[in-house]
């Protein structure tokens, strides 16, 4: 058993990885929530493998990752796990990403009844012809329920304006059409390819002694690891972006407008970059930048802008969001405004500043067990170490940052992603 | 744990939620006054124009370079409606003392900055700053008009209007467009003048706070000096008050927009003035549609596959539950009878000891989270705090242990439903 800790928030962490390749992590936290979460690095970019050694390839229905997650509670004796773990009144719940999956509860009490559920769940699929055909309408609504999402048909349209092949541009939960072709025997083959031990994490955060936690749990995997080999394939991506400029029209009261910067550096330091960006945001779009008192003054914006850095192993883009009904000046001022930070570059007391705030926020990140267990799955995926970022953080200069904006803020690499109303 | 609340003068209380649970402190002030159609616009423009600056932090850019100088404590403001009253908010939540770099007292930085923005704003010649009165008026324009924007709350108001109309609960809380042209910089002045001088002010100081010390920082602060005792100002609602008469026939609306998923919303009433009711007609909404054990969701989603979301939520204030549903609109008649069906069944008795233990349950276990949220804990007081109630979250638990089969059933033959909206396109 590892132990990782950092000083500065007075935290630890334990990690030990299984012979069969599972890596458990414990975070003691003395609060009377408990949380568990269990992840596969499986997700709907991965819809291409070569499964367990074959010479074809396999390609699966975009969206099939996420229709797993939602059948994965079903079980034999005709129970759903989902219930029962609601019944014993905890509160259970899975989700999907582009790169991951994730089964999980928390409680603060029953947590050792609601485990023995949980860990049978996650390693016993039971897919029957009826349970997928069942679920296909449900999940129907749910993709349904997204198109009627402004923010979410932003973000989609920008996606695909932005990458010509990589899989980021395929909707987490497929269309009604891609559903229509999943059957028990694909859930078969993607649970057995990816639902293995060497490619899941088991993170759990709450009042526990870590070595009684980590053997408690480690005394009910029984998945086995190793002899069986899957490789994914990836499309290549190009650096450019497809097209400058993507529009739709909904039923909305005020236009979205979506600014995003493809970034195609891969070999810089995931987390540094993310920090990069984080400051970044504080320094040129937040209510305390000069971008937000001139927009706001003359009444172009109503809130401030939204700003995201998204990233995983073979993508990244920095995503600016605003509402406005000035479309086209908000596109030219932020232009011009990062033309003009990029040329006189950031001053040394709201670089201070901008790093005492950050520094806050990740010390809030340690706040409750649902958000520290999340992340420490996130990182785990990216290859990054726990309470790396407060290392990394110390040593980002102005200089690193400034260098940032001119890398990934420029104009052959923007796209601009638009929700008119009607 | 738990509260101890002091009042600092009559219709000003302070509340302090001692715990160590967290990495943060939160400062929060809240006032409550009652919803009005004729204040409502007005009450909801004024924290847009409290959020723009402070005597001492004049305009946002300054107050929010403040904020991250304080190691990135984060300001907001906003407004909620609970039951028939306004609730106006302002809160800073920031990193606990203890881990700041330079040994500053952050905690009482912000609760100072808090009650400015508040109580202490910009002023030119006694009135709010004209600047930010035009543009505030604009922006709270626009968020008005941006209601239409989600689907799901945007069909959750219209029926709750459609229930109560242009009155009190019925009310949009940021107001009406129409009001907004007649609003002067003046009329605004004075309406902040009396809402501050008036209104219930609950000031909630959460954290590993010290009660005596800060107490004695507020009873020192000059905001807190100006704000004169006052008499609690605000619309009590409960189970007495809010009697409802069974209504003869539901009213039955439909709206349409470019839309490609329905919005149903039920709203039901609780015709019930016991004691208990409120108790009672939490375990009937979480076995209706409260969780994932629940009649909507097992029924309407699971069985029938109509819907991702299928759930119904219990408004104590007013003793309705609302279901709600995002379907299919081809499937609107399928689901509505289906869902009357399950509302028929729990009158009917077919409810089993086994959902009456579930929901009890999943009441149980959603209590017990109060504690471990220090925003969902500031919401749990408040709500007490205007239904006059002072029930712990423990005993809180001992009385929905205490519910039998027979008080749902019971009461479920005094709930009806009032209203059905189907947004559609």
């Amino acid at each position: 058993m590892q132990t990782i800790e950092n000083n500065k928030i007075k935290e630890r962490v334990y990690v030990e990885k299984l012979d069969n390749g599972l890596t458990i992590m414990a975070f003691p936290k003395k609060t009377k929530k408990k949380y568990i979460i269990w992840s596969t690095n499986f997700g709907s970019i991965d819809n291409k493998f070569y499964y367990n050694g074959e010479s074809d390839v396999t390609i699966v229905p975009d969206g099939i990752a996420h229709y797993l997650e939602h059948k994965l509670f079903e079980q034999e004796n005709g129970t759903n796990s989902l219930d029962t773990l609601t019944t014993i009144g905890v509160d259970a719940n899975a989700f999907t990403t582009n790169d991951h999956t994730a089964y999980l509860f928390e409680c603060t009490e029953n947590f050792d009844e609601a485990l023995v559920e949980f860990m049978n769940y996650v390693q016993n699929p039971y897919f029957t012809d009826e349970n997928v055909e069942k679920e296909r309408g449900i999940i129907e609504q749910e993709i349904m329920m997204y198109d009627d999402s402004p923010e979410w048909v932003l973000y989609m349209n920008l996606m695909k304006a932005m990458y010509k092949d990589n899989e980021i541009n395929i909707d987490v939960a497929g269309t009604v059409e891609t559903i229509s072709d999943i059957d028990k025997d694909k859930l078969y083959k993607i649970y057995n390819a990816f639902y293995r031990p060497e490619n899941m994490v088991l993170v759990v955060c709450g009042d526990f002694n870590q070595e009684e936690i980590i053997n408690k749990l480690k005394s009910m995997v029984t998945m086995e690891g190793g002899k069986f080999s899957t490789k994914r394939v990836y499309n290549k991506e190009q650096e450019e972006i497809v097209e400058k400029y993507t529009e739709q029209s909904m039923d909305i009261s005020m236009p979205l407008l979506m600014i995003g910067y493809k970034d195609n550096n891969f070999s810089d330091s995931k987390i540094k970059r993310e920090l990069g960006m984080a400051l970044l945001e504080n320094l040129l779009f937040n209510k305390s930048s000069k971008l937000f008192e001139n927009l706001y003054e003359n009444g172009k914006i109503i809130s401030e802008p939204g700003f995201d850095y998204e990233f995983s192993k073979n993508y990244a883009h920095a995503l600016i969001q605003i509402k406005t009904n000035f479309i086209d000046d908000v596109t030219e001022e932020i232009k011009n405004y990062i033309e003009n930070v990029k040329n006189d570059g950031i001053s040394e007391e709201d670089f201070e500043r901008a790093k005492r705030g950050i520094y806050g926020d990740l010390v809030k990140e340690y706040n409750e067990v649902s958000t520290i267990a999340t992340n420490l799955v996130q990182d785990y995926f990216l290859g990054v170490e726990p309470f790396d970022c407060f290392e990394e953080f110390s040593s980002i200069t102005k200089e690193y940052v400034e260098n940032l904006l001119k890398e990934v803020f420029v104009e052959n690499k923007k796209v601009v992603s638009v929700i008119k109303p009607i | 744990m738990g509260r101890t609340t002091e009042i600092l003068k009559d219709g000003i209380k302070v509340h302090f939620i001692k715990t160590d649970v967290y990495k943060t402190d939160l400062s929060c002030v809240i006032l409550t006054v009652p919803l009005k159609r004729e204040t409502v616009t007005k009450n909801a423009l004024i924290p847009f124009i409290l959020r723009r600056g402070t005597a001492i932090f004049p305009n946002q850019y300054l107050l929010n370079k403040e904020m991250e100088n304080m190691y990135g404590s984060e300001f907001n403001c906003g407004i909620d409606k609970m039951g028939d009253n306004l609730i106006i908010k302002f809160y800073i939540e920031s990193i606990n003392n203890g881990y700041v770099l330079n040994n500053e007292n952050i905690l009482n930085m912000n609760i100072s900055n808090v009650l400015d923005i508040a109580f202490n704003p910009v002023l030119e010649n006694g009135l709010f700053k004209k600047g930010y009165f035009e543009t505030e008026k604009e922006t709270l324009r626009k968020v008005i008009n941006s209601k239409i924007d989600d689907k799901d709350s945007y069909a959750y108001d219209q029926c709750i209007n459609a229930m109560y109309g242009d009155n009190g609960f019925g009310l949009y809380k940021y107001g009406y467009e129409e009001d907004l042209d007649s609003i002067t910089l003046e009329d605004l002045t004075e309406q902040y003048n009396t809402l501050i001088q008036n209104s219930k002010i609950d000031i909630f100081i959460s954290g590993k706070v010290n009660e005596e010390e800060t107490k004695k920082y507020l009873l020192e602060n000059e905001n807190i000096k100006k704000l004169k005792p006052r008499t609690e100002n605000y619309i009590l609602n409960n189970q007495y008050t809010e009697s409802k008469q069974n209504v003869e026939n539901t009213k039955e609306i439909f709206q349409s927009m470019n839309i490609t998923q329905g919005k149903l919303v039920i709203g039901l009433d609780v015709c019930s003035n016991d004691e208990n009711v409120n108790m009672v007609a939490q375990v009937y909404n979480a076995i209706l549609g409260g969780s994932a054990n629940s009649f909507m969701f097992q029924n309407v989603r699971e069985k029938a596959s109509l819907a991702y979301t299928a759930r119904s939520n219990f408004v104590k204030q007013k003793l309705n539950i609302f279901i709600r549903c995002g379907i299919q609109i081809e499937n609107f008649e399928k689901a509505y009878e289906l869902t009357k069906l399950q509302i028929e069944n729990i009158k009917n008795g077919k409810i089993t000891d086994e959902d009456i233990e579930n929901a009890k349950t999943f009441l149980i276990a959603s209590i017990g989270n109060i504690e471990e949220e220090q925003d969902t804990e500031v919401v749990y007081y408040i709500g007490q705090e205007i239904s006059k109630t002072n029930i712990t979250p423990k005993e809180y638990i001992e009385k929905i242990k205490s519910v039998s089969r027979e008080d749902v059933i019971n009461l479920a033959n005094n709930i009806n439903i009032n209203t059905m909206y189907f947004l559609k396109n």
